[in-house]
């Protein structure tokens, strides 16, 4: 079966201590209870989780929906996003089935990056040059809050919309944005076959999001 | 200090393995591992509204979950020498995904509205034909039509057989009319050629010249199939031009369609077989040790688009000389022959290349005789009616992520 691979790479640094870290948390189980009543999203889709903070973990590998589980988790440190790209690369490499003659490989995967920051890690362009070099389908970027930078954001992938506050409402229709877009983008390749061509085929954004353009 | 301890236990985070509705279910439960071990009294509340129950001898939580959601399960525990306390541990219960699918019916009033499915069955010449054109879950889901269709002939004094096969575009508003013009079209240009005895010229043909005048004959018959779709669209988009509105497309792309189809008679010298092919759908010829593909597959990812009939540019394409989608060829003898759409091959054959490896067909006859998830089986030994009726049931074969509409025609 073709899977279609999701990736979530979450700030933890620091400064999403307290609110916003809880509202990651909720945001994330509330998407996984409502992708799990979709059946397009329930056969398909596969989750893994990336966090970053002083460095990058990948706290859940790629998994289906029926057998995810959200992990407790905590914010402290600061914002390594170029070594959060470089694993991220590292996980598609590994994760990812390819196409080949004889059976078809995952459908492209979706990535959704969220952070509150700018990158701490002096050469984090070394991350961001691996992750250029790997072939996703989407790749959308949160700017969330005042002190993260979109125009960073958007040399990782020209899809960058912003929140202008990281609380639990702006939080949660950020994951309910992210929901409908695994949703949009599950139905479309197990009815159509085909694959989310960008930001303009997925559910527009509700308008506490900013498109950055 | 036993207050602390007791606080720390209710906020330890652990977690269960997830179930399934309807799927056995077993989580261990080891109070050492989830650093409890000083509990000396422990319940469970909340298992049996679940359909789960706590069994002490294995130290499980088992059963066939029956509710799906988040439930919150409750551990009422205690340490020596305190009283009861109560953990609340989260334990998800997915839902039975086959549950999840709707069965809305397609509008039956729609102008273009048709059957969500379709069996049928006929004698071929000395063969047998059964065909089933099943809606796909994804459009059972949304209430949609099928988009797939086929349709037949037996030119019974003639000796020839005709069957055609189409799969309307899931991105075209009324593909399913272009596949059901397609084939029907099919029928009555080869009704009209018969009656005109235009077959003799290939019939009387020096061997060697059959296959350019066969080719010839089926070019004619394409030609015709693509004008009476355009001339379908051409009408539909004058009387109703609001349903037309797209800027950049032709009112023929609204009913993107592929078509294949197979015109056979059994000669003294074997059965002569032609064969046309445009989009996706393979006709394959299965021998006792051999497989054959009797037309070329317009395959999207690695050929660069699947092309449909519909498309103008097919008939003057370099790249790929309409020619080549003809195919004529004699064969002695064969088991079966089959014309299917990608709603079949998908699932059962993962990518166009397994089509042509006679291992993957001897295991998709193994699954065709019974050996499947279902226990489906289609037993060609029984009468013509029956094997129809068991094909339509083996069509309902259930394959996660693969829930397009789904047509198979076999001649045996």
């Amino acid at each position: 079966m073709r899977r279609l691979p999701v990736y979530l790479l979450i700030d933890t640094s620091g400064s999403m201590a307290g609110e916003p870290i809880e509202a990651v948390k909720n945001g994330v189980q509330v998407m996984i209870s409502s992708l799990r009543q979709n059946p397009q999203a329930i056969e398909t889709a596969f989750l893994s989780v990336i966090t970053f903070d002083t460095t990058a973990k990948q706290i859940i590998p790629l998994t289906d929906l029926v057998s995810f589980q959200m992990p407790d988790i905590k914010a402290s440190g600061v914002t390594a996003l170029g070594d959060a790209l470089k694993l991220l690369s590292t996980c598609l490499d590994n994760e990812v089935k390819k196409t080949s003659a004889e059976s078809k490989g995952d459908w492209k995967p979706l990535v959704f990056i969220m952070t509150d920051g700018i990158p701490t890690d002096d050469n984090w362009q070394d991350g961001l040059n691996e992750f250029k070099k790997r072939k996703v389908g989407n790749t959308i970027a949160c700017a969330a809050g005042h002190s993260a930078d979109p125009k960073i954001l958007k040399q990782i992938t020209e899809n960058v919309v912003s929140l202008d506050t990281v609380d639990s409402a702006g939080v949660s229709k950020f994951f309910a944005w992210v929901t409908a877009s695994i949703g949009v983008a599950s139905m479309k390749v197990e009815d159509s076959g085909k694959e989310v061509g960008g930001i303009n085929e997925l559910p527009a954004p509700p308008s506490e999001l900013n498109i950055v353009t | 200090m036993k207050k602390s301890r007791i606080n720390d236990i209710i906020a330890a985070h652990i977690s269960i393995p997830n179930g399934s509705v309807n799927k056995p279910y077993q989580a261990v439960v080891d109070f050492e591992k989830w650093n409890m071990g000083d509990v000396i009294f422990s319940e469970w509340k909340g298992l049996a509204d679940i359909g789960l129950t706590y069994n002490s001898e294995r130290k499980t939580i088992e059963g066939n979950p029956t509710v799906s959601g988040d439930h919150k399960i409750q551990l009422h525990f205690c340490l020596e020498g305190e009283p009861i306390h109560v953990k609340i541990l989260n334990l998800i219960i997915n839902p039975d995904p086959r549950s999840l699918w709707k069965d809305l019916p397609s509008d039956v009033n729609d102008p273009y509205a048709k059957p969500d499915d379709a069996t049928a069955y006929a004698l071929m010449g000395d063969r047998k034909l059964v065909v089933s054109s099943k809606r796909g879950r994804s459009h059972k889901n949304a209430g949609t039509f099928r988009d797939d269709d086929f349709a037949f002939y037996n030119f019974d004094e003639k000796g020839w057989s005709l069957i055609a096969v189409a799969d309307g575009a899931g991105s075209s508003a009324f593909s399913r009319k272009g596949a059901e013009i397609a084939c029907n079209a099919t029928i009555e240009y080869f009704k009209q050629y018969f009656a005109e005895n235009k077959e003799k010229e290939i019939e009387d043909a020096a061997p060697d010249a059959i296959t350019a005048i066969a080719k010839k004959h089926m070019y004619q018959a394409v030609k015709y199939v693509y004008g009476q779709i355009k001339e379908e669209a051409e009408q539909h988009a004058a009387a109703n031009p609001a349903l037309f509105n797209h800027k950049n497309k032709t009112v023929l792309e609204y009913y993107h369609t592929t078509l294949i189809f197979a015109l056979l008679k059994r000669f003294d010298f074997g059965y002569l077989m032609m064969t046309f092919g445009v989009g996706d759908c393979p006709i394959v010829l299965l021998k006792e040790d051999e497989v054959k593909l009797l037309n070329r597959l317009d395959v999207g990812e690695f050929g660069g688009g699947t092309r449909f009939l519909t498309q103008a540019a097919i008939f003057h394409s370099k790249e790929i000389p309409m020619e080549s989608r003809f195919n004529v060829s004699i064969e002695q003898d064969f088991s079966y022959l089959f014309l299917m759409t990608d709603g079949i091959y998908d699932p059962k054959f993962e990518v166009e290349n397994n089509l042509q490896h006679l291992a993957h067909w001897k295991d998709f006859m193994e699954d065709l005789h019974g050996n499947n998830e279902a226990k489906a089986e289609v037993d060609f030994s029984q009468p013509l009616n029956e094997v129809a009726q068991s094909l339509s049931g083996w069509m309902d074969f259930w394959s996660p992520g693969n829930h397009d509409d789904r047509t198979l025609a076999i001649i045996y």
